[in-house]
């Protein structure tokens, strides 16, 4: 019954959408928030944000402590423009880190969670909520420390390599093939025009998911049928250091909401 | 219980050449290793082909073209029948198959398919091109190792990774070719 009642409303969605479709998938991410925002007066991205500031100011975890204790590299509690100057080496941990990675460390050494307690359903909305405070700003990320400039290095060796079964990589669609689409997926141009990193993390309203930048790499990779890497592990930190460089002074639109 | 144990000493051994490279002499070397065991063995096993695809960008200076194309050339694979015109039938499962031809996501096929990807070009009516030797043995060639022809394609070399086997190439072909195939029904 419930997948009976999807469809029809898919369908009438269809229906909808069969009115008057946007060519550019942009625009139609644009036209699917606004309907959202008419029907039901909040976004779905909303309620993540919520989720995530409960998660954020609620004492938890062995130590019974709050999040406001966490510098996100500008100063224990700042959040204000923290998330669009991510990844960058934080002396503390001696380690370049991103968001998703911050947040790990903070739950980990403030809070007292062991490692593997730290779960993704409270690492997402927490980014998102984070991440949000830096809605509007522009991206300022600095290759400064000689972390971060190995760092960079890593990325943008991996954002070109070819390897696996399929002999591809990130640059392979998202460079040389911005303009064209595999199935009916048309390719965002990460580097250029669509500075991806402006809008993660975000909502993907065609599946209703919640994602941060290091879920949409992984999920890159599986889509080539290529091992992922780890979360938080430097690879997905390193991808998002490149991307982000590429990125700065574009305005982030935080979280973003996409197909 | 000898396979566990050979793959095992396997990654110890590539760990240790890891430790040989260390984070200062080659820092994607160091790094992929602490992004887990199977996403670092696929970036380290990259092969030759690939290691320069990466090391260029794909765009590959022309002086390495031509060893570039004999090495990928030297890499294909033939039926042992020595067919190279298969079965367009079973051709158009391992065409439309995500985990083995997975052409959909590139190229356009049989017209009536809708869900299409416009990176390669169409080849709805390729058979216009006929049957002869030399248009057989191209496109097996191109689809078995498209690298044979154009250096770094993002044309994955299907048949080199053995997503498809030699026979299956030879059936891709009938597809491509065979006038009964939808791809070239009128």
């Amino acid at each position: 019954m419930r997948w009976t009642g999807l469809a029809l409303l898919l369908l009438s969605l269809l229906g909808v959408l069969a009115q008057s479709v946007p060519e550019d998938p942009r625009d139609e991410a644009k036209r699917q928030k606004q309907l959202l925002l008419q029907t039901s007066g909040i976004l779905p991205s909303d309620l993540i944000v919520e989720q995530g500031k409960d998660l954020f100011y609620t004492k938890r975890g062995p130590r019974g402590v709050s999040l406001e204790g966490c510098d996100f590299g500008l100063g224990a509690g700042v959040l204000q423009g923290a998330s669009v100057q991510l990844p960058r080496y934080f002396a503390d941990t001696g380690k370049v880190e991103d968001l998703d990675s911050r947040i790990r460390t903070c739950m980990t050494q403030l809070q007292g969670f062991k490692p593997e307690e730290v779960k993704r359903s409270e690492v997402v909305p927490l980014a998102f909520f984070i991440a949000a405070q830096s809605d509007g700003l522009p991206i300022q990320v600095r290759i400064a420390a000689p972390a971060e400039r190995e760092m960079y290095e890593l990325g943008q060796k991996l954002f070109y390599a070819r390897s696996g079964a399929r002999d591809m990589g990130c640059a392979t669609c998202h460079v040389s093939y911005v303009n064209r689409r595999s199935g009916v997926l048309p390719f965002s141009d990460v580097l250029g025009k669509d500075a991806s990193m402006s809008h993660w993390p975000a909502y993907r309203y065609s599946n209703d998911q919640a994602w941060t930048m290091e879920d949409r790499i992984r999920a890159c990779y599986g889509n080539l049928g290529h091992p992922q890497p780890d979360f938080y592990s430097p690879v997905p930190i390193a991808l998002q250091l490149f991307m982000a460089y590429q990125a700065n002074q574009a305005k982030a639109e935080l979280p973003g909401f996409l197909r | 219980m000898m396979r566990p144990r050979l793959k095992q000493a396997g990654w110890i051994a590539a760990l240790a050449l890891l430790g040989l490279a260390s984070s200062q002499s080659d820092p994607l070397k160091a790094a992929v290793a602490t992004g887990g065991a199977q996403y670092a063995q696929v970036i380290l096993d990259q092969d030759e082909g690939q290691r320069l695809c990466t090391q260029y960008q794909s765009q590959l200076p022309g002086e390495l073209i031509p060893k570039f194309i004999e090495a990928q050339k030297a890499l294909i694979r033939y039926p042992a029948n020595g067919k190279l015109l298969g079965d367009w039938q079973n051709g158009e499962k391992v065409f439309t198959d995500p985990k083995r031809g997975n052409c959909y996501a590139c190229h356009q096929g049989d017209p009536k398919q809708l869900a299409y990807g416009t990176m390669g070009p169409s080849l709805a009516n390729y058979g216009a091109r006929g049957t002869s030797e030399p248009i057989l043995r191209y496109t097996y060639e191109k689809i078995y190792n498209s690298w044979a022809f154009v250096p770094c394609s993002l044309m994955y070399r299907g048949g080199v990774h053995g997503l498809f086997t030699p026979e299956e190439t030879a059936d891709l072909v009938a597809f491509l070719v065979d006038a009964n195939s939808p791809l070239n029904r009128r």
